[in-house]
């Protein structure tokens, strides 16, 4: 019975009730789009780092260690069987990596100095580019970021400085031979990247490296040396510590939505009782007990959320869909890395079986809620005050 | 006690008004029997409203017993006093009180679904009593589609769909021309012949006095005059 008369309410009110519906579909929308985004955020960075930089994992050298540059002098050597096997068969790449300072325009800057064979095709970053530049003495691929900071631009030349095998120090010219624009701002700040032969020569580490990436799907090979296998999980262990840290913040957006979507219906429904005061009052009149009044108002509430799911999805779904394929444009280049993570430019949401569920789950239960607590306020009200249009909630 | 709908004992009705309370009753003491075509007549501030409250179960008393269809007010719970309202009372209101989004016939239907009657026979009685009424071809229009006669008119339909034996009507005729008020009042003088559903107006006005039969006389929350008039049940 209640529901007869809960839908009969909301279809007979018309435009106040597609209104209300509309701003709680709206809610509903921003709920998903946010957090779906927040979601795509993080994943994009963790797909970027693996694509770009890790692939299906890496073996290292026993002393490296990538956030103590002071251990690069001694972390390098011939790859052991298995792995320089892997190289051999084109499944895997060697890294090797120095110190150095470069001297653009004059100014000195420390930076870390990458050799990489220019052929491979096991992350995404464009090392061909490195390749066929035999009348330059040192070819240099470097980011976005990194030519901004230093003002250097495809042909420049600078001075770099390395300290080879024997520690004696040596410089040569370095050639800007390709600007990459890459999401992944580790490949980029402080970084200039050389061809693998080229850098071994110049350290005079012949057939070295530090680090070996290999492609995905590759199980763990046996004769590895001393070398210490890295899986995925590993190598963007980082990523997931920063996204784990970050999850208080992903929690208080995704509460700072819900308590909009919330209010926008806890506003409508005080203004609806507000409004429908007479209404309560003729109700009880002809008979309605309190407690069924409370309950056609909550109810009211609730197929209002169902409603506002409904055209979430027929108004909302194709604009989530396009957005969840074609990503939304930030507008913003944060390659420099100042947001600390990887953003890309296009911002594609992920919308996840748990998001759609939990947000479902938990937004039905505030409806209901934020629909019961005006209404309530009808069960204390006096059916001759509500008759006079008296009502305060 | 009998044939007795509403039995009213030293009825006091005391509001609270800032730190103090105002007595709208005074000392009322009230009969009513079925069938009846009762006015509660007198000015503004009479009590009219508020006894007529009192007696629908919408206000409690202060003081006093009020017995309506043999159960005392005073001793029944919210949820029973609804269904008292729900099963047995009729009301009508001087401004209609129809629900906006509703048609004609939801308004009418309304009664009949909280007394959960099945669809079939809620039908026939909604027809019925909207044909009572004479408002037969208004029935899917909706209230700011109609005159305020005819919103009256849909209004009593809602107030007897159900038969009741008792119908409250607060200042039923107050915002109605002469010609709509006869009509109202015809209409329900015929029910109460028809049906024999007891009448309760709370009135002021003039033009409705010839329909009553008995007259109860209100001033300052006392009954100052009950007069039985002498008009055959057909009416005027």
């Amino acid at each position: 019975m209640l529901f007869k008369i809960a839908i009969k309410n909301l279809l007979g009110a018309k435009l106040r009730t597609w209104l209300n519906v509309f701003v709680t579909a709206l809610s509903f929308f921003m709920i998903i789009l946010f957090s779906a985004m927040y979601d795509g955020m993080r994943e994009h960075a963790k797909q970027v780092t693996i694509d770009t930089e890790i692939a299906g994992g890496a073996y290292w050298h026993p002393e490296y260690d990538p956030l103590d540059p002071m251990t690069f002098e001694d972390a390098h050597s011939a790859l052991p069987g298995d792995v320089q096997l892997l190289v051999d068969q084109k499944k895997a790449f060697p890294v090797l990596v120095s110190q150095a300072s470069i001297y653009p325009g004059g100014r000195i800057m420390p930076v870390i100095m990458k050799g990489i064979p220019p052929g491979q095709n096991i992350v995404n970053m464009p090392t061909d580019a490195l390749s066929g530049h035999d009348d330059i003495a040192i070819p240099v691929l470097i980011g976005k970021g990194m030519a901004s900071d230093t003002k250097l631009n495809i042909g420049d030349s600078f001075t770099i400085r390395w300290l080879d095998t024997d520690r004696t120090y040596d410089a040569d010219e370095g050639t800007v031979v390709h600007i990459m624009d890459t999401e992944n701002f580790k490949l980029d700040m402080s970084h200039i990247w050389i061809p693998l032969k080229k850098a071994q020569t110049m350290l005079a580490m012949e057939g070295e490296g530090t680090y070996v990436t290999y492609e995905k799907g590759l199980p763990p090979v046996q004769d590895k040396g001393d070398w210490i296998p890295r899986d995925v999980k590993y190598l963007i262990r980082d990523m997931e510590a920063l996204i784990e840290a970050d999850e208080p913040n992903a929690a208080i957006m995704y509460i700072i939505l819900l308590c909009f979507a919330a209010m926008g219906i806890f506003n409508a429904q005080v203004l609806s009782i507000f409004r429908r005061g007479r209404e309560i009052g003729t109700l009880m009149a002809l008979g309605m007990t309190r407690t069924r009044v409370v309950g056609l108002f909550t109810l009211e509430g609730g197929l209002n959320a169902f409603l506002a799911a409904i055209m979430t999805v027929i108004l909302f779904g194709p604009l989530l869909w396009y957005f969840g394929n074609n990503g939304i444009w930030l507008g913003v280049d944060y390659s420099d890395g100042a947001m600390g993570i990887i953003v890309e430019k296009y911002l594609i949401p992920v919308y996840s079986v748990g998001l759609v569920v939990t947000t479902t789950i938990i937004v039905s239960i505030i409806v209901l809620i934020v629909s019961y607590l005006p209404s309530r306020r009808i069960a204390r009200m006096k059916p001759t005050d509500a008759l006079r249009g008296k009502v305060t909630v | 006690m009998g044939n007795s709908v509403v039995t009213i004992n030293n009825l006091v009705k005391r509001f609270p008004v800032g730190g103090d309370f105002f007595t709208a009753l005074k000392n009322v003491n009230l009969s009513l029997e079925k069938g009846e075509f009762t006015g509660l007549v007198g000015p503004s501030g009479s009590g009219k409203t508020t006894l007529l409250n009192v007696i629908g179960g919408l206000d409690s008393p202060s003081e006093g017993s009020v017995t309506v269809l043999k159960k005392s007010l005073g001793e029944t719970s919210h949820n029973e006093r609804a269904e008292l309202r729900r099963k047995n009372m009729g009301f009508i209101f001087q401004s209609y009180n129809l629900l906006p989004v509703y048609t004609v016939f939801e308004n009418v239907e309304l009664p009949l679904i909280l007394n959960k009657v099945d669809p079939q026979e809620r039908y026939n009685k909604v027809a019925q009593a909207i044909e009572w009424v004479g408002l037969s071809d208004k029935i899917n229009s909706r209230p700011a589609m109609l005159s305020g006669g005819e919103c009256q008119r849909t209004a009593i339909a809602r107030a007897i769909v159900h038969e009741p034996t008792l119908v409250l009507a607060d200042e039923p005729t107050a915002n109605l021309d002469a010609e709509n008020s006869h009509h109202i009042m015809k209409i329900m003088v015929k029910l109460n012949k028809e049906l024999s559903t007891s009448f309760i107006f709370a009135t002021h006005d003039e033009k409705i006095m010839d329909y009553l039969r008995r007259i109860i006389h209100l001033d300052d929350g006392q009954i100052i005059n009950d007069e039985q008039i002498d008009r055959p049940k057909s009416g005027s």
